[in-house]
């Protein structure tokens, strides 16, 4: 039944497609985001539709599509230069057959962050690109939601709908990318034409929202929770009644408390302690090694560069020695072939220090431009000048979310967050359109042209 | 039957999406009044 759902949507959107093949990129979205071929087990999985609609995608910009305002910007070429060195690292690497598994899925998530902003021109493209990654983000943050808010929730346990832990369904990932969408359902409430703001719309993107912020709970990620605190304070910049909003949020916390499963609580409490926890103590000794490798190899060796990593760290054990009191012994314990679990330590390793000063020029970069243009629109209150600044806002918001969480997660590139950045450069792109000076001049009112003219005849060779 | 709610209705509402967005002019081109930069400049809904 599922699986005939999925290929049944995926299918339609093909067909609907043919007349605005735009639609055919939020479909890619929509599968990178979701990976519906993990969750059907028949139809979906047969077909590879990820490429069917990365093809489409690509083929229907190309063939079809008007173009107004597409550019290449600074970002983009910033990204491709990534993408190439990559490439260049993965030819270099130390473990070629591992390196070339993941460089077959890097490659094609950095060519479609820097394909999408090309394609991303209008506002109502912008709005498209957000509802549709707030909403396929959302089908794996409700399905969480209700399983948590249900009692199905626990570190290792939450199901969604598939049996792996990997990509958007890693607990920690799907943790941080729920709180970071957060903004960008507060922006589509407010400022979507598609689903104009009415009582319908609030109640669903409230309810959202509640279920993005149980997801944390449910999978007891501790990123979860700390990506929860950093939107808290980031949320201090855009609300009015600062004071109220503190205090209205410490109550919500305390009353949330008893509710939160013993579990929870417990796994919590060990944020800020790294002595007993091997999963941190893990986490600092693979740092170390990463800097010393970096140090030996400047230019990274390669995706997977990590599986030569050997290493021994003292842990300490507590044992019970009656009944109040305890020992700690130190003992040493050695890991190898231990993951980064750190998005800046995946690319010092994989890629070297030009890999991480281009992946952290990259995103410094997007904060910085959603920042100017926020400035820049704020004080706008003309009824299509509002829309620009709380979406750099949220996109800027979302952006912070990920790096924070990606501080203590692998996830370097994250189809969904590249996505993102690639939608921050269309906004920058739009940005520099609107604000030049060929563009402040008023332009004659030219009628649009009707929907179907935007059709032309190039959609046929994708059926 | 969780899961089959959740994914209906986030498929449901991506496809209403798709549905009201083949109609729209402005999804090939902004109207041209939202590329003026001017505060002023504009007035319409």
């Amino acid at each position: 039944m599922i699986d005939l759902g999925l290929f049944g949507f995926i299918a339609a959107i093909l067909v609907l497609g043919i007349k605005r093949p735009f639609l055919w990129v939020l479909l890619y979205i929509y599968i990178d985001t979701l990976e519906p071929q993990d969750i059907g087990w028949q139809l979906t999985s047969a077909l590879p539709v990820s490429m069917i609609a990365f093809c489409a995608a690509f083929g229907g910009w190309l063939l079809t599509d008007p173009k107004h305002g597409a550019r290449f910007n600074f970002r983009q070429g910033l990204m491709l230069v990534l993408l190439g060195w990559c490439w260049v690292t993965t030819i270099n690497a130390d473990f070629p057959v591992e390196a070339a598994v993941k460089w077959e899925w890097v490659w094609k998530t950095l060519l479609f962050a820097i394909f999408v902003p090309l394609t991303i021109t209008t506002r109502l493209r912008f709005e498209a690109v957000v509802l549709t990654m707030v909403l396929t983000a959302g089908a794996i943050v409700i399905n969480g939601g209700i399983k948590t808010a249900t009692g199905g929730g626990g570190y290792g346990v939450l199901h969604l709908f598939v049996d792996n832990n990997t990509g958007m369904y890693e607990s920690s990932t799907i943790s941080t990318v729920a709180i970071a969408i957060i903004p960008l359902i507060l922006w589509a409430m407010k400022h979507g034409t598609v689903f104009p703001p009415d009582w319908r719309v609030k109640a669903f993107g409230y309810a959202l929202i509640l279920a993005c912020v149980l997801m944390p709970i449910g999978t007891e990620a501790r990123t979860g929770l700390l990506a929860l605190a950093v939107l808290c304070v980031l949320m201090l910049r855009d609300v009015k009644r600062r004071f109220l909003y503190i205090g209205g949020a410490a109550v919500l916390g305390l009353m949330a408390l008893p509710f939160l499963p013993q579990t929870y609580s417990a796994r919590m409490s060990t944020l800020d302690s790294t002595d007993e926890d091997t999963s941190a103590s893990t986490r600092l000794a693979v740092w170390q090694w990463t800097i010393d490798y970096a140090n030996t190899h400047p230019m990274g060796g390669g995706f997977d560069a990590y599986r030569g990593n050997k290493f021994t760290y003292k842990l300490p054990v507590r044992t019970q020695n009656g009944a109040n009191t305890s020992a700690v012994q130190f003992e040493n314990h050695t890991d190898q072939a231990r993951a980064y679990h750190s998005a800046v330590f995946e690319m010092l390793g994989e890629q070297g220090w030009p890999g991480l000063f281009l992946w952290l020029w990259i995103h410094f970069l997007g904060l910085w431009q959603m920042e100017r243009i926020r400035r820049r629109w704020k004080e706008r209150t003309a009824p299509d000048q509002r829309w620009q600044a709380p979406l750099a806002g949220a996109l800027q918001y979302a952006q912070i979310i990920y790096l924070v969480g990606s501080l203590f997660q692998g996830i370097a590139y994250q189809p969904f967050i590249l996505t993102l950045l690639g939608v921050q450069c269309a906004l920058w792109t739009w940005f520099k359109l609107a604000d030049s000076p060929a563009r402040s001049r008023p332009r004659p009112a030219v009628p649009l042209p009707p929907p179907s003219d935007a059709v032309t005849a190039g959609g046929a060779p994708l059926r | 039957m969780i899961d089959l709610f959740s994914l209906a209705l986030t498929h449901g509402l991506l496809l209403l999406m798709a549905l009201r967005l083949i109609g729209r002019a402005d999804l090939d081109r902004d109207p041209p009044r939202d590329l003026a930069p001017d505060p002023e400049g504009s007035g319409e809904p």
